[in-house]
């Protein structure tokens, strides 16, 4: 079945392709077998759906008039010269990195996706040879059951419902318009319009339980104009530090939290007084607990009380039920 | 399949294989393709549909393509061709730096002129990294030289200075990571970009060294027979660690509490983690670890003037 269409489509391809002039319907009909074979009725619908197919691809099937003998009967045919790979001028060191960005996707079917294109700019002349660059060699992977699902749905603008499962939370059924997805410290996320908050949100796709379901068409939204990723994204990102602490750090320890020092002063032969910006008041204290004896808060005391807190249940080796922990 | 028709008049009597191998697939899905390629043209009859020179193809494995001339300009790249390829262009633009910049971009804003219709709404971020530090290291890489390296090592809190040859840059969970020799260990190294605290590219050129390339495609931490673990309990509020480091659940109790066996690239990594998350989770074994923990806990609380009472268990 799914060979018969992609024959289908190619024939349909190269048959609007080499003509000169707009075909018939009819004409396109005689010409394929599959259509051919068809009643009228299913005729029209394949017909239809292939073209919006070959849309999808980026091919446009242009419409036109036929000539006057045939009154106002419309024509097809794809015009060549829109439906060809142009020229695109690339230097050697564009091509080079385009050659290495086929190496990025780890996940098959997108690689297969990306290399395609590189056939096709090897085709019409273009010299890769990834050599001439050093770069850096970033991967994107893939593990995420919904991937392909979300990916086809952002990319086509198809509105989509799945079950997601927060931590702790029931799963919920969510419906969502996605605007895009992001990738964060290896983690896919999608965000759009979500239809059950009327609310912008962004949902991890690991999160995501069972199939994706898409519940509409493709292309039957719009993104607001303007819409950042990055600016979607951001609840995801810690928030910017504000605040200001003061440590004791043993001289030559607690490195994670001497980088992100605005002073830092000597205080004897083996300590120094650190001052450090921060955000949330739960991960500073994180950090500084788990340098054990080596960093102490000097203030501010809501920090303080946070670190002590949390050594003392390090110091009793038990869980702690209470809410003081985030 | 469509790219086909052109690349083979392209590269008349090229092998399978290597058709394969430049499309990223199989042998097998190049036969199927070629094979349905058969049914396909420009009409019905002989002359019209695409042909092949099946005793080359049966018998040496070599493709000879006929009468396809009516196609031998690729068409554009589709729509999910170039979300792809766009994407993972912007993914090398994450990590790239200074004069690469420039070209990924005029690159993008090629590609993204020769594709119709791409809206590509997939954004990849890295963690930010030292701008200096990463200029460096990248300059470095093009240049074949020698960095001096200062790093922050996380897990035994040291900072140390080295040389290094570097070998290549790239990402792990997010994270932008310098594989270099390190003249010190005499061995094979990853350093994360963001732990670097000083690059500085030295007049030296970078040495040739054999080494063994390690297979990342497990990732970066894997775990083997001798990787450190602790048995711990997890509060449902540390539940979230099972998701970024390497564990195995051992049991989910009914209060929510669950039992697992958390890996480590040392001892110390293990001991920073739970005294980072102390209260949300707690060593079980081994008792090293566990004695550990509460005497660190205890001995940084004197520093708060807390009267410490030894836990009786």
């Amino acid at each position: 079945m799914a060979e018969r269409k992609t024959e289908r489509l190619m024939n349909l391809i190269f048959a609007l392709l080499v003509s000169r002039q707009y075909l018939t319907k009819e004409q396109i009909r005689e010409s394929i077998a599959d259509y051919r074979d068809s009643t009228p009725l299913a005729f029209d619908r394949k017909f239809e759906r292939d073209k919006e197919e070959l849309r999808e691809l980026g091919i446009n099937v242009e419409m036109g008039s036929i000539d006057k003998y045939f009154g106002d009967e419309p024509g097809y045919r794809i015009r060549r010269d829109e439906a060809e790979l142009p020229d695109l001028e690339l230097t050697r060191e564009e091509a080079a990195v385009i050659g290495l960005a086929t190496q990025v996707w780890e996940h098959a079917g997108l690689a297969a996706e990306s290399t395609t294109a590189l056939v096709k700019l090897k085709a019409i002349g273009v010299d890769v040879d990834t050599s001439v660059l050093r770069m850096a060699e970033p991967r994107l992977s893939t593990d995420e059951p919904a991937f392909d699902a979300v990916w086809d749905a952002a990319t086509r603008r198809i509105p989509v419902s799945f079950v997601y499962a927060r931590p702790g939370r029931e799963p919920m059924q969510r419906h969502l318009q996605p605007w895009g997805i992001v990738s964060w410290r290896d983690r896919w996320y999608v965000g759009g319009l979500d239809l059950d908050r009327g609310e912008q949100r962004i949902f991890r796709l690991s999160r995501i339980i069972g199939e994706v379901e898409f519940s509409g068409q493709p292309g039957s939204y719009e993104i607001p104009e303007g819409t950042d990723m990055k600016d979607v994204a951001r609840a995801l990102f810690p928030p910017l530090p504000e605040e200001a602490a003061v440590l004791r750090i043993r001289r030559g320890r607690g490195q994670s939290l001497r980088r992100m020092a605005e002073s830092i002063t000597p205080l004897d032969d083996e300590t120094d007084e650190v001052e450090v910006k921060y955000a949330s008041r739960w991960e500073l204290a994180s950090e500084v607990a788990s340098y054990g004896p080596d960093v102490v808060v000097v203030s501010p005391a809501d920090v303080r009380e946070t670190v002590v807190q949390r050594l003392r249940a390090a110091a009793s080796g038990r869980l702690d039920p209470s809410g003081a922990f985030q | 399949m469509l790219a086909l028709v052109p690349y083979l008049q392209g590269n008349d009597g090229v092998p399978v294989n290597e058709v394969a191998a430049e499309f990223g697939v199989t042998p097998k899905v190049i036969r199927d393709d070629l094979r349905l390629l058969m049914y396909t043209g420009t009409g019905e009859y002989a002359g019209e549909l695409i042909d092949f020179d099946l005793t080359a193809l049966e018998e040496d494995g070599i493709v000879h393509i006929r009468d396809a001339e009516f196609m031998t300009r690729p068409l554009r790249i589709t729509t999910r061709e170039g979300a792809a390829l766009i994407v993972a262009l912007r993914t090398l633009r994450a990590s790239a730096s200074g004069e690469e910049l420039t070209v990924i971009d005029s690159a993008l804003a090629k590609l993204e002129s020769a594709v119709g219709d791409v809206s590509a709404p997939v954004d990849v971020l890295l963690d930010e990294v030292d701008r200096d530090i990463h200029a460096a290291i990248v300059r470095a890489l093009a240049d074949g030289k020698r960095i001096e390296l200062s790093y922050a090592n996380a897990s035994r809190d040291e900072q140390s200075d080295r040389d290094v040859d570097p070998r290549r840059l790239f990402t792990e969970q997010g994270k932008l990571y310098l594989e270099a020799w390190c003249l010190k260990a005499e061995d094979l190294r990853f350093f994360r970009l963001d732990r670097v605290v000083a690059a500085r590219v030295l007049a030296i050129d970078a040495e040739e060294h054999d080494a063994q390339v390690r297979d990342l495609s497990d990732g970066i931490f894997t775990v083997g027979a001798q990787t450190p673990y602790a048995e711990v309990d997890l509060h449902p509020r540390a539940h979230w660690l099972t998701e970024y480091y390497q564990v195995d659940l051992v049991e989910e109790r009914e209060d929510g509490v669950w039992r697992a066996k958390l890996y480590g690239a040392d001892w110390s990594w293990l001991r920073r983690l739970v005294l980072r998350n102390a209260g949300s989770i707690t060593v079980v074994a081994p008792d090293t670890l566990r004695a550990q923990v509460a005497d660190d806990a205890r001995l940084a609380l004197r520093a708060y003037d807390e009267d410490v009472t030894p836990s009786k268990e």
